[in-house]
């Protein structure tokens, strides 16, 4: 049984298409990786998927039910979502941010309770920020702040999460962190991940760790390819997408078997 | 598990901590209730008062003291705390809520247009009827009125983003406080117009049982709701996409909360006048001494307005020989402390 599929999912806002005819299937423990040019409708696409935005055609099923017939509480209890901007108002601790991850699984006028205070506080040392428990999110790096957010969604207990380019704005440090963390959470807890990203070579550093990658490379409102990381990610398919120069280059570590990167060079007109 | 014993040690101790703060959120305006029947003209002692409250309560006779200390304690000062927390609470409550709902830690209960509906309600009916029962019921009804029209104006574009509605409150603010300038300029400048005038400062001097019981429902289900909800407005506070990905109904829940901070707000304002920035600084107390979570803040500002709404009312009747209208204290007060508060959190938030 697949997880997600999408079948001929086609979203038009105001008369204009955004999607057309996006097919695919997504299996337990893969990492999807949705690669594209800025507007080329990612973000939409994963509202959809959250059942956010209502679809011209074409059917989403989770776990083989239609999300069209799910409420919010219920694709919340399947689906967790990181957000790739979020707009910090009130200085929470990192505690009640994680919490906030058991809304779904509580009536309306109930607050969350000791076994869900549990699983937050299981979510937070999961993702290996268990000393930041009690400090303000709002006083937190780029990275950390990233890490609660994660922590929120996996103490939604779901079998999916959508990442939205989760590592924009963040150094390569923070960005390695971020990145170890989804590793981490695919390889022991058997999650499956759905990540938009601008960063190409984040597909081949899940590829080159032996996880289950795939990539799409969404481009004028279709999926342009579609397939393993070392596939998609050619130089000729980033060229015809990207309208750039680049060049995949093999780096040989010590440890590890050959791993790939994109070095990318110049525009072409 | 060794592990997990430090954990469950620190709940426990977090768990107890949150009892003693919601017992202190009780035991604080009635403390605040007691203390203000000591304060007024009229002298009386400590145990004049205990007297009173043996004896008058149950409607013993007693020698021991004249009647007018009942009719005092029982009849004057005793209501007018008892709403003057009512008051102060509904304002507090539904400040925190709107905080939170708006993401904007600088509104407060009026920012939906409430006061200025409340307001031009009074001054109609006031012109209309003289100073009567009549006050109320327009007060109370152009309050809803008013967070409706701010409401479907913040639902043109079909969603309720938190920017429209507000925009929406400004609007509809705009034009109430236009009404009442214009029903102030038709008023009978010797009857009417001083009614109005003071009605607009607000005042719970006058304040009898009546008062209580008219203003009790809509506060008491605007209160009772608040409080229920406070959770989900917690997650709401993060904002549109990310509360319906958590699983929040953000329209229901969105109506919910202006529903009921509406209902206590209009209930309030209703028996009381226009009291400015309480719902605004009381909430911020709140957030200074236990935190942002909802869980906590939105019972706490309930506490802490009835307190400060107390507190308030006793200044107005004991600083000068005159009752001073409360919105001009509240107004006093708060208009520094909003300063000090810009300065303390940087103006950031807006």
């Amino acid at each position: 049984m697949s997880l997600l599929e999408l079948k001929k999912v086609c979203f038009s806002y105001n008369h204009r298409n955004i999607l057309e005819n996006i097919n695919f299937q997504m299996n337990r423990g893969q990492i999807f990786c949705l690669i594209g040019p800025n507007g080329s409708g990612k973000t939409t696409l994963m509202d959809c998927i959250m059942g956010i935005l209502p679809l011209k055609n074409g059917k989403i099923f989770l776990q083989n039910q239609d999300i069209s017939q799910l409420s919010s509480k219920n694709i919340a209890q399947n689906i967790a979502y990181v957000p790739q901007i979020h707009k910090k108002t009130f200085p929470y601790t990192v505690e009640e941010i994680v919490l906030m991850g058991r809304t779904a699984y509580n009536n309306m006028f109930a607050s969350p309770g000791l076994g869900d205070l549990f699983i937050a506080r299981d979510a937070i040392k999961k993702v290996g920020i268990g000393h930041l428990k009690d400090r303000p999110y709002t006083e937190l790096s780029g990275g950390e702040g990233q890490l609660v957010l994660i922590a929120r969604a996996l103490a939604q207990q779901t079998d999916l999460m959508i990442m939205d380019e989760p590592t924009t704005h963040l150094d390569f440090q923070n960005s390695l962190m971020v990145l170890e963390a989804i590793r981490h959470l695919v390889e022991e807890n058997e999650l499956s991940v759905l990540l938009a990203t601008h960063h190409l070579n984040h597909a081949f550093y899940f590829e080159n760790n032996g996880l289950d990658t795939v990539a799409a490379m969404l481009n004028h409102q279709k999926f342009a390819v579609f397939g393993r990381p070392g596939e998609v990610l050619s130089e000729a398919h980033i060229e015809k997408v990207f309208n750039i120069d680049c060049r995949i280059i093999d780096y040989h570590s010590k440890h590890s078997l050959k791993q790939k990167y994109i070095i990318p060079l110049k525009t072409i007109n | 598990m060794p592990i997990n014993k430090p954990e469950i040690t620190g709940f426990i101790s977090k768990e107890k901590k949150y009892y003693m703060v919601f017992a202190l959120l009780i035991i604080l305006p009635i403390v605040a209730i007691f203390y203000s029947l000591f304060i007024g003209r009229y002298p009386l002692s400590f145990l004049d008062i205990l007297k009173v409250l043996r004896f008058g309560i149950n409607h013993q006779s007693n020698q021991d003291y004249p009647d007018i200390f009942n009719t005092i304690v029982l009849q004057i000062r005793l209501p007018r705390a008892i709403l003057g927390a009512m008051v102060g609470g509904s304002l507090a409550i539904s400040g925190a809520a709107f905080q939170g709902l708006f993401r904007n830690p600088l509104v407060s209960s009026g920012i939906l247009g409430v006061s200025s509906g409340a307001s031009f309600g009074a001054a109609l009916a006031i012109i209309l009827y003289g100073q009567n029962y009549m006050v109320y019921f327009f007060a109370f009804g152009f309050a809803l009125l008013a967070v409706s029209m701010s409401f479907f104006i913040g639902r043109i574009y079909r969603s309720t983003p938190a920017i429209m509605l507000v925009l929406g409150g400004v609007v509809v603010s705009s034009i109430f406080s236009a009404l009442v300038s214009f029903a102030k300029f038709i008023a009978d400048p010797y009857e009417k117009l001083p009614s109005i005038t003071f009605w607009l400062m607000g005042s719970i001097a006058n304040a009898r049982y009546r008062d209580i019981f008219i203003s009790f429902v809509p506060i008491a289900v605007g209160i009772t709701g608040l409080i229920a909800i406070r959770w989900q407005i917690n997650v709401l506070s993060m904002g549109d996409k990310e509360a319906r990905a958590l699983g929040v109904n953000h329209i229901l829940v969105k109506i919910i909360t202006v529903l009921c901070a509406t209902l206590a707000t209009a209930g309030a304002v209703s028996v009381s006048g226009n009291i400015g920035w309480v719902g605004l600084i009381m909430p911020h107390i709140g957030r200074m001494l236990i935190g942002n979570d909802n869980r906590i803040l939105i019972p706490a500002s309930l506490s802490l307005g009835a307190v400060f709404m107390i507190f308030v009312d006793n200044l107005s009747r004991s600083l000068i020989g005159a009752e001073i209208p409360l919105g001009i204290l509240t107004a006093l007060i708060g208009g520094p402390f909003f300063i000090y508060l810009l300065k303390r959190t940087k103006g950031k938030g807006w």
